[in-house]
């Protein structure tokens, strides 16, 4: 058999290398724009600190207190838009928090297994859709019907009641503080309950089986079972909604009624950080104004990197307690 | 016995004469020599049949995942133009010591090494080995079919435009002579610009053989190549390998006895890491030598 | 068995809430989209994708803007995606486990979900006023930084997918790991990844703020990339926060269009997904 001939032909001799430069080359382009990544960041945060600096250092400290806001006289407070950035996002998280909830409750336990991928997608639709929409929708069809129906009911019934009442005043506008909130709430839910949903078909079956075997309601299951296992990645799905509320422009300013005012009252008009931002950038004249409209985007990119930063962390010790 | 392996070792017994190296064959002439003759001088008189030419020498090969010891100092040959069975319980090292032999281990950090496997009598795992060479030399083909998500001459292509380049007749020539030696190309010569993805599960797999041996390799491994296939696909396989023997070292890792028994040359059984008994295939599972060779080929344990 | 009522009754209510839940998620939905259609239609005639947007209270146009958009994005496509697959291609073949890798993922992910008006700023910092003043480059910039977070994460979660079999497969015919990427991986990945690329198409043809401080707006037709350049969003922006009728039906009409297009886009991707999944 030794001396066989050899049927294949051996063409070890006239053979290229298969080439160990391009591996060198193609790591270091990956790398390059991997990096890219990270100046990107970098870049938005020298930019930001910046611009801003004029701003900080002609107000100092009292800047995030000052509640005027005067491009005649030059005296700029960031206090009424963080507030508006603050309380519109608040409402939003106290109404999306439940609703998203509620969602992925049904989708996860209640609806019919053929319903719940096109459920699951039409609710993730309500986040596609951009903010500009919501806005123009907010002004043009939701705030004339809260102005119409909702707010003079809010204010004859719990304007009344003192205390919270004062929470409820004012004249009904259908713009303002309430209105920008809901709309939040609507553009944030999806976000929220997408990842409820997600982390929910993440517990195993046999846990929520054993208790409902004991004969636990499907509130009890979910109440304690599967909210506990899946607590960390619901805060974290909740941060990520926060974020973006924080974010949100286009929304807010068509229906917060850009008023620099602080009010006690959420049925009146007020500002946020993006919203001021949105408005009065293109127009503003005025080293010391750009400065601190600069200032307040800083503002607001630290407060939601703080958000973000929280969410991620969350969701990466998630991932290592699933022992990815 | 123009092997250049056949010289003598460093040590030698108090006869004289060198010692048989651990774990060959009975019918290895040095083994051979031993046996004590009449007139009790110890030189070779017997005929046997003369092991063919070693084209892979694995020598004194441990391999470590991190910490964990999976082969323990392994040592036996690898015949050319013949078949090389690997058998034994599953997760005892067959596998592990096939993907040595071409290095693709070193693709997973953490997993090493040591001893030599010599291919023609270069070191293949010495550190500055070129391991393209390596690969265009070894070929390797894998439990599961992996085709590439490109027509069928492209993937038989991809190897090729590796190392050479080809007019587009002479690769065309190339493709079409490996598809036949992998008796796959009377059935895909009409439809070679479809997706490799597109064929079934046996004619993937002889898909991936005509690729690995389009680039002309002289040893080939095969991974448990008709494991993840259905009987007829198995036998068709199983035919190709015995073809294909007549131009390769192959060494083939197989959970299937009757496979190793059907198939094979000699057969080597692997059990925890170490080689317990290599031997012509048909001594090995008449007359195994081993008990705990025995004890596996009769299924006493799996 | 008291306990035992209001056990029940406890989870008829939560049930219940959850199905309004449900109901007020899809009601929004609907309304915000059968509102879109009602007041967009009356808009969509010839006229909106021949004429340019006019001067307040006369007939018009959509032309400029849509041309505009267009351009924009696709500039905006062309960079930022092969800078989000190179990027994301380091993540899934160089650094799954380094600690580089973690620090860049955890930035992506902030820039993914970081607000875009904040985009808007840095670019007009960095570019606007540099080069002083507004420009469709700058608006493209503004675009690709959003594009490229989507593709990376994309990009790496789908090469992450690839089997590990192929590319060894593909590594013992000894082709070098540049390759093995390029011809094997990516070729494996490709749909997935398109469908990341599509989700972030879909996701900059919304967006208004980066565009208000780069790209600003335009009047008129302009093919000058380094000046303003008209651009949906924007006019949208300015023509229904105004009091003339003829601009609010464009902005009806504006968004109408923008919506259509998102949710071709979404459902293109998701079909593409289901079909990939579909042909192994």
């Amino acid at each position: 058999m030794a001396t066989e001939v050899v049927a294949v032909p051996r063409a070890q001799t006239h053979r290229r290398g298969a080439g160990g430069a391009g591996d060198a080359i193609f790591r270091a382009l990956t790398f390059a724009f991997a990096l890219l990544v990270l100046l990107i960041l970098g870049g938005i945060i020298i930019s930001l600190v910046d611009g801003a600096l004029p701003a900080l250092r002609q107000f100092g400290f009292g800047f995030f207190v000052a509640t005027a806001w005067n491009p005649v006289t030059e005296k700029f407070g960031a206090l009424a838009p963080i507030y508006g950035t603050l309380v519109t996002s608040a409402i939003a998280m106290l109404i999306g928090i439940p609703v998203a909830f509620g969602i992925a409750l049904f989708i996860t336990e209640l609806s019919p297994v053929w319903l719940k991928r096109p459920l699951a997608t039409m609710i993730e639709l309500l986040a596609a859709i951009p903010s500009i929409i919501y806005g123009i929708w907010g002004l043009f069809v939701l705030a004339p019907f809260v102005q119409e129906y909702i707010e003079p009911a809010l204010i004859n019934t719990i304007g009344e009641v003192p205390g919270i009442g004062t929470l409820f005043a004012g004249p009904p506008l259908g713009i303002g503080v309430l209105t920008a909130g809901f709309i939040l709430a609507i553009m944030v839910l999806p976000f929220i309950s997408s990842v409820m949903h997600e982390v929910f078909e993440t517990v195993p079956a046999v846990l929520k089986e054993s208790t409902y075997a004991l004969g636990a309601t499907t509130t009890e299951v979910v109440w304690q079972v599967v909210l506990p296992f899946t607590r960390i990645g619901v805060f974290g799905g909740i941060l990520l909604g926060l974020g973006r509320a924080l974010g949100e422009t286009m929304a807010v300013t068509f229906v917060i009624g850009n008023s620099n005012h602080i009010s006690a009252s959420i049925l009146q008009p007020g500002t946020t950080i993006s919203a001021a931002l949105a408005n009065e950038f293109t127009e503003a004249v005025g080293d010391l104004y750009l400065s601190s409209l600069i200032a307040l985007g800083l503002i607001l990119f630290v407060i939601t990197f703080i958000v973000l930063a929280i969410a991620k962390l969350l969701l990466i010790r998630l991932e290592k307690q699933a022992g990815r | 016995m123009n092997s250049p392996l056949a010289q003598p070792r460093s040590h030698e017994t108090d006869d004289g004469m060198p010692a048989p190296p651990p774990n060959r064959p009975a019918s290895d002439p040095r083994v051979a020599a031993l046996r004590p003759l009449a007139d009790g001088r110890g030189e070779a008189a017997i005929a046997t049949s003369p092991a063919p030419p070693t084209k892979v020498d694995i020598r004194n090969v441990n391999f470590f995942y991190g910490k964990f010891q999976a082969l323990k100092n392994i040592s036996l040959p690898l015949y050319d133009r013949r078949v090389i069975a690997f058998i034994g319980p599953s997760g005892c090292g067959k596998s592990t010591l096939l993907r040595i032999l071409n290095r693709i281990y070193e693709l997973y950090p953490g997993q090493s090494a040591t001893g030599e496997v010599l291919v023609d009598g270069e070191d293949i795992l010495a550190p500055g080995f070129d391991l393209n060479r390596l690969r265009a030399k070894v070929g390797m083909v894998f439990q599961k079919p992996t085709p590439f998500p490109m027509s069928i001459r492209d993937n038989i292509a991809f190897g090729i435009r590796l190392y050479e380049r080809l007019p587009r007749s002479e690769l065309d020539e190339r493709v079409e002579s490996a598809l036949r030696r992998a008796a796959l190309w009377d059935e895909v010569k009409d439809k070679l610009r479809q997706s490799g993805l597109s064929l079934s599960g046996g004619q993937q797999q002889r898909l991936c053989i005509a690729r690995a041996i389009a680039i002309e390799p002289e040893v080939l491994l095969l991974d448990e190549p008709a494991s993840a296939l259905d009987p007829i696909s198995t036998q068709r396989i199983e035919e190709l390998i015995a073809e294909l023997k007549a131009d390769y070292c192959i060494a083939m890792v197989t959970h299937n006895m009757q496979q190793a028994a059907r198939s094979s040359d000699y057969t080597a059984f692997i059990y925890l890491g170490e080689l317990v008994e290599f031997d012509e295939t048909e001594r090995i599972f008449t007359h195994p030598t081993v008990r705990r060779t025995e004890d596996y080929i009769t299924g006493r344990f799996g | 068995m008291q306990l035992y009522a209001r056990r029940r009754l406890v989870n008829y209510v939560v049930i219940a809430l959850s199905f309004m839940a449900t109901g007020f998620g899809l009601l929004w939905l609907m309304l915000v989209l059968s509102t879109l259609l009602v007041n967009g239609i009356t808009a969509i005639s010839p006229a909106l994708f021949t004429q340019m947007t006019p001067p307040p209270g006369s007939s018009g146009g959509l032309l400029n803007a849509i041309a505009g958009s267009l351009l924009m994005t696709a500039i905006a496509t062309a960079i930022g995606t092969p800078t989000g697959i190179l990027a994301g291609t380091f993540l899934a073949e160089y650094a799954r486990t380094s600690r580089f890798g973690e620090v860049v993922r955890f930035v992506n992910d902030i820039l993914l979900s970081a607000p875009s008006i904040i985009i808007g700023l840095f670019v007009y910092q960095v570019m606007v006023v540099r080069m002083g003043h507004f420009s469709a480059w700058a608006g493209a910039v503004a675009l690709a930084i959003i594009v490229v977070p989507v593709v990376v994460r994309t990009t790496e979660d789908m090469l992450r997918l690839v089997p590990a079999t192929l590319r060894e497969a593909a590594v013992a015919l000894g082709a070098p790991k540049w390759k093995v990427i390029v011809m094997v991986a990516y070729r494996a990945a490709m749909q997935g990844m398109l469908t990341g690329i599509l989700l972030a198409v879909a996701r900059i043809s919304g967006e208004t703020a980066p565009l208000l401080f780069t790209a600003l707006n335009n009047q008129f037709w302009s093919g000058d990339l380094n000046a303003p350049m008209a651009n949906l969003p924007v006019v949208i922006f300015q023509f229904s926060m105004s009091p003339y009728a003829d601009w609010q039906t464009l902005a009806w009409g504006g968004a109408l269009l923008i919506t259509a297009a998102i949710l071709l886009l979404n459902i293109s991707a998701r079909t593409l997904a289901a079909w990939s999944s579909f042909r192994q």
